[in-house]
């Protein structure tokens, strides 16, 4: 009798190990899965907001320091394909309308094209100007005018 | 006496009555506003008249309110004040020989005019207008405006002070003219019309974003802006005719600066490749080809009355300067000679000048260069930023936005430049000024 009890015990304890392996198999190969997404798209979306690029007055080539930034938001669009991102060229107050509106263009076009160049489907990027009309920062002066003179970046779906 | 036969000679007197008029009005140019030395003429108001000393208290103190109102537009006229003439300006008569000239002569006046009203100034009557020279009592110009009411006395007005500048200067339209701007802020703003002396003032369209640059079409059907909302930019078309607005969206989003051109085609800044360039639209506002393209930024189009001369403004050099291009050649142009900015040329209807925006340590002022002689000349003085300069169909008057007020709002200048004027446009800030009929 004695015997009988432990060999339903073995039995009962073998197969819930075999279980539990089978389960933590399987658990493997789901996050071995490439992608991702447990992960919240909209959390990593508002990250890519907090982004800035800043530029020189009247310039809109991209500064060496932002280019590990662009890199990081590349890899994460790649990952993320679901995910459209608005570039938004911005210039300061001291410029005419018409050619800030164009200088904000080239600004944002001149991501957009790096981001191209890093890979990022042109799916997932759009651009615009907004020339001077929504500064960062209100008031005068070169500080103030350096926050103004920026790319920033808008989700439009995640 | 045969009925037909006295309608005729009715009809025959009123003929030779306006002809007369009108040959006067083209022979006379008694001041030359557009030469470098502009002078300045004095001009009295006549109290208006139903008959020999009988004042007008109707419509012809309306008209007389709107007149004297209409004429303090014009910088080169300084009115006399009716309290400045001894004797007063209730006249006996309303032709030369009714006149006292003496008593304007005293009072500096070198023009008079006067107002009669021959069948009363009530509702639906007519005017009869007249200029006369104070000194030689010579008749400069007049004359007859019919169908007057309450309604049209301020129009009646504008058509008598187009025709008073016509026959004193051989320009005219501005006080035809109707002028579009912007109304708004950064995230809102819409194309509102005014007249040039702040009449009229309503508007035109009401979308969510942001409409910039109108430009009226020659005819005076159209107004083309750009219009961007919160992602997109677009061609907006508002149709005077329809009242209605459409947004003509084109690849690579960006519109910037539309301009009409003299045969009712449009020239705008569209981003298709690395830069702004300048393309042409045909006349169902598709693309048709590339009037200027490098690779640099090009944008604000300009057009001359014949639509052969463009000017623009373009990044080539570094910083943006104004050009000219010669469209039948090919060849370009520096225009902007000193200066790190300038931008938003305005060739003038006369296709003499051509009005910009130049970057000075005070700020941006309006400045205009003379085609003809290659000399720049300021016209604009600030305090704040003077920009978005636009010339009026006569080549004399020039509308720009500045913000010396605190606010951005719109003033008259003339090519000569001289005091700013406000042009009355309601609150608000307004920007953009662009004139069409």
């Amino acid at each position: 009798m004695k015997s009988l009890k432990t060999l339903a015990m073995v039995t009962v304890l073998g197969l819930g190990l075999a279980m539990g392996a089978g389960c933590a198999k399987k658990n493997v190969e789901e996050v071995a899965a490439p992608a991702a997404p447990a992960v919240s798209t909209k959390a990593i979306s508002k990250k890519l907001t907090k982004n800035v690029v800043y530029f020189d007055f009247n310039k809109y080539d991209i500064k060496a320091e932002y280019r590990d930034m662009l890199q990081g938001m590349a890899d994460t669009l790649k990952q993320y394909p679901s995910i459209v991102v608005l570039i938004a060229g911005n210039c300061d107050e001291r410029g005419t309308a018409e050619y800030n509106q164009a200088l904000g263009e080239r600004r944002a076009r001149a991501v957009y094209d790096y981001m191209i160049r890093l890979g990022v489907p042109a799916e997932q990027l759009d651009v615009i100007s907004f020339g001077e009309d929504r500064p960062a920062a209100q008031g005068t002066g070169e500080e103030v005018w350096a926050k103004n003179r920026r790319d920033n970046f808008t989700i439009m779906a995640y | 006496m045969d009925i037909r036969f006295f309608h005729g000679l009715r009809s025959l007197f009123a003929a030779v009555f306006v002809l007369v008029f009108a040959m006067q009005a083209q022979a006379a140019t008694l001041i030359d506003i557009y030469g470098p030395g502009q002078n300045q003429i004095n001009l009295s108001m006549a109290s208006p008249l139903t008959g020999p000393e009988a004042e007008a208290k109707e419509l012809g103190a309306d008209l007389h309110k709107e007149i004297d109102k209409n004429l303090n537009f014009l910088p080169f006229m300084k009115l006399v004040p009716s309290g400045a003439i001894l004797g007063g300006t209730v006249l006996s008569g309303w032709q030369s020989e009714g006149i006292d000239f003496r008593r304007f002569q005293i009072a500096g006046a070198d023009l008079v005019v006067t107002a009669y009203w021959p069948a009363g100034d009530s509702e639906n009557s007519t005017v009869e207008l007249r200029v006369f020279e104070t000194f030689s009592g010579k008749f400069v110009f007049g004359n007859a405006y019919s169908g007057v009411t309450k309604q049209e006395v301020a129009n009646v007005a504008d058509r008598f002070c187009d025709d008073l500048m016509y026959a004193l200067t051989g320009g005219r339209g501005f006080f035809s003219s109707t002028v579009a701007f912007v109304k708004g802020d950064g995230k809102k703003r819409d194309v509102w019309l005014v007249r040039p002396t702040g009449r009229d003032l309503r508007q035109v369209t009401n979308l969510p974003g942001s409409a910039l640059s109108p430009s009226w079409s020659p005819d005076g059907r159209y107004i083309v802006f750009s219009h961007r909302d919160e992602r997109t930019y677009a061609l907006g078309v508002w149709d005077r005719l329809a009242n209605k607005v459409t947004r003509i969206r084109f690849p690579g989003n960006t519109v910037i600066g539309p301009c009409f051109l003299p045969d009712n085609r449009v020239a705008v800044s569209l981003s298709t490749g690395r830069y702004p360039d300048i393309f042409l639209l045909d006349r169902q506002f598709k693309r048709e080809r590339a009037l200027e393209q490098s690779s640099a930024i090009n944008v604000s189009p300009s057009f001359d009355s014949t639509g052969t001369k463009m000017a623009f403004t373009s990044s080539r050099l570094g910083g943006p300067q104004v050009f000219l291009k010669d469209l039948n050649t090919g060849a370009v142009t520096r225009v902007s000679k000193e200066g790190s900015y300038n931008s938003e040329p305005c060739i003038s209807p006369d296709g003499t000048l051509i009005a910009y925006t130049k970057g000075t340590p005070q700020g941006f002022r309006i400045f205009v260069y003379d085609m003809v002689t290659g000399f720049d000349q300021q016209v604009s003085y600030g305090p704040g930023s003077d920009e978005q300069p636009a010339f009026a169909p006569d080549s004399y008057f020039v509308a720009f936005t500045s913000t010396r007020s605190g606010k951005q709002q719109i003033y008259l200048t003339t090519r000569h430049g001289g005091p700013a004027k406000h042009m009355p446009t309601g609150p608000g800030n307004a920007a953009f000024p662009r004139w069409g009929k």
